[in-house]
């Protein structure tokens, strides 16, 4: 790129969002000191990024009340499944300390059963997915559908924890928030 | 959304206390989120609901010091993306045939409820009506860079794609934004 080129319009586009390389960066900017032509072409840029962000602090709405409802009518309505029953009855021989009222994501979340990087639920929808594709009799109810494996794999996210000890369970809750 | 139910467990205090946090905190945005990639209330309350449950269960998998924004975020957008599959059986990356713009100069349906009238409202100015021509993924990329203003380097975090996917995908949603713009005000002119 020369200082005397006219810039693209993905170019302007990635300068817009500061996705230059500074040496470009820089170049750029000089370029659109000088050129009126790129300059208008940048302000029609930078008014459709205006205009979305309008349109969508003028859209926003509270999260209707209904849905934190049904979510918990869910969450407090849900009775230990089988799989949870065969976690309590295996935990005993995890020897990791394990915060006593966590049950199930206490228990896959131990090194011990994980020994590598997985994430707590990872393991327990592959474990769930996979007893309710053999028809295993891990698997009285439906498992969950195949995509919930791929949902929160933390192999593919760098944002997911790779592990979270149990007796980090209070920092983690501050940290979060 | 027909999202199959899969079961809950019931929560330890430390969950529930995690949940609440996240729903009071995020879930204005969460569902905001929601509200603009499928833009309607309805697919929106069932992804955000979804999303919420997804953490509740994953919530020992969050990362202290990371930002529980990006992780809902990434959390709604595959969420979204699975459902769009699960409708079509296959995904489209290009906007389809039968949603052409054209679209733009024909009549505006009767709302049947107040709620329905009140989306309309909301969501029938040109912009919406453009960002909803838009392929989903288009849309994702564009509210993930523009209205949330993430990196390009988080917006292939949450999207799960690389950075140079992130960088195409916005180009061709903003060339193409501002053509069904542009054409939507000569048309009201
Ligand atoms: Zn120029």
């Amino acid at each position: 790129m020369m200082i005397n080129d006219h810039l693209s319009t993905d170019l302007l586009v990635d300068y817009l969002h500061g996705e230059l390389a500074p040496e470009d960066d820089a170049l750029a900017h000089a370029h659109l000191a000088s050129c009126a032509a790129c300059r208008r072409e940048y302000d029609l840029e930078v008014s459709l990024s205006e205009t979305l962000r309008a349109a969508a602090r003028a859209e926003e709405r509270e999260m209707p009340s209904m849905i934190s409802a049904l979510i918990w009518e869910r969450v407090r309505g849900a009775r230990p499944g089988p799989l949870a029953r065969v976690a309590a009855l295996l935990r005993p021989m995890v020897a990791v300390p394990v915060v006593a009222a966590l049950l199930l994501g206490g228990w896959f979340a131990s090194p011990y059963s994980h020994p590598g990087t997985r994430p707590t639920v990872d393991a327990m929808y592959y474990l769930e997915t996979h007893a309710a594709q053999s028809g295993s009799p891990l698997s009285l109810q439906p498992g969950p559908p195949a995509l919930e494996t791929s949902m929160i794999d933390g192999s593919t996210s760098p944002l997911i924890a790779e592990h979270v000890e149990s007796s980090h369970v209070t920092d983690a809750l501050d940290a979060a928030f | 959304m027909g999202v199959p139910r899969a079961p809950v467990e019931p929560p330890t205090p430390e969950q529930a206390a995690f949940l609440e946090r996240a729903m009071t905190e995020y879930g204005k945005a969460t569902y905001n989120f929601a509200l603009r990639l499928t833009g309607n209330e309805a697919d929106a309350r069932d992804l955000c609901q979804e999303a919420f449950i997804r953490v509740y269960r994953a919530w020992r998998s969050f990362a202290p010091g990371t930002s529980f924004l990006s992780w809902i975020y990434r959390i709604v957008t595959n969420l979204h993306r699975d459902e769009l599959r699960r409708r079509k059986g296959r995904y489209q990356e290009e906007i389809p045939e039968d949603n052409a713009p054209q679209e733009f100069g024909g009549a505006r349906p009767l709302a049947v409820t107040p709620i329905d009238d009140y989306v309309d409202r909301q969501l029938g100015e040109p912009l919406s009506k453009a960002l909803a021509l838009l392929s989903p993924e288009q849309r994702q990329v564009l509210i993930l860079a523009d209205i949330e203003e993430y990196s390009y380097q988080e917006i292939a975090e949450i999207m799960g794609c690389s950075i140079g996917t992130v960088r195409s995908r916005l180009h061709r949603a903003r060339a193409l934004l501002r053509r069904l713009v542009e054409r939507a005000q000569q048309q009201q002119r």
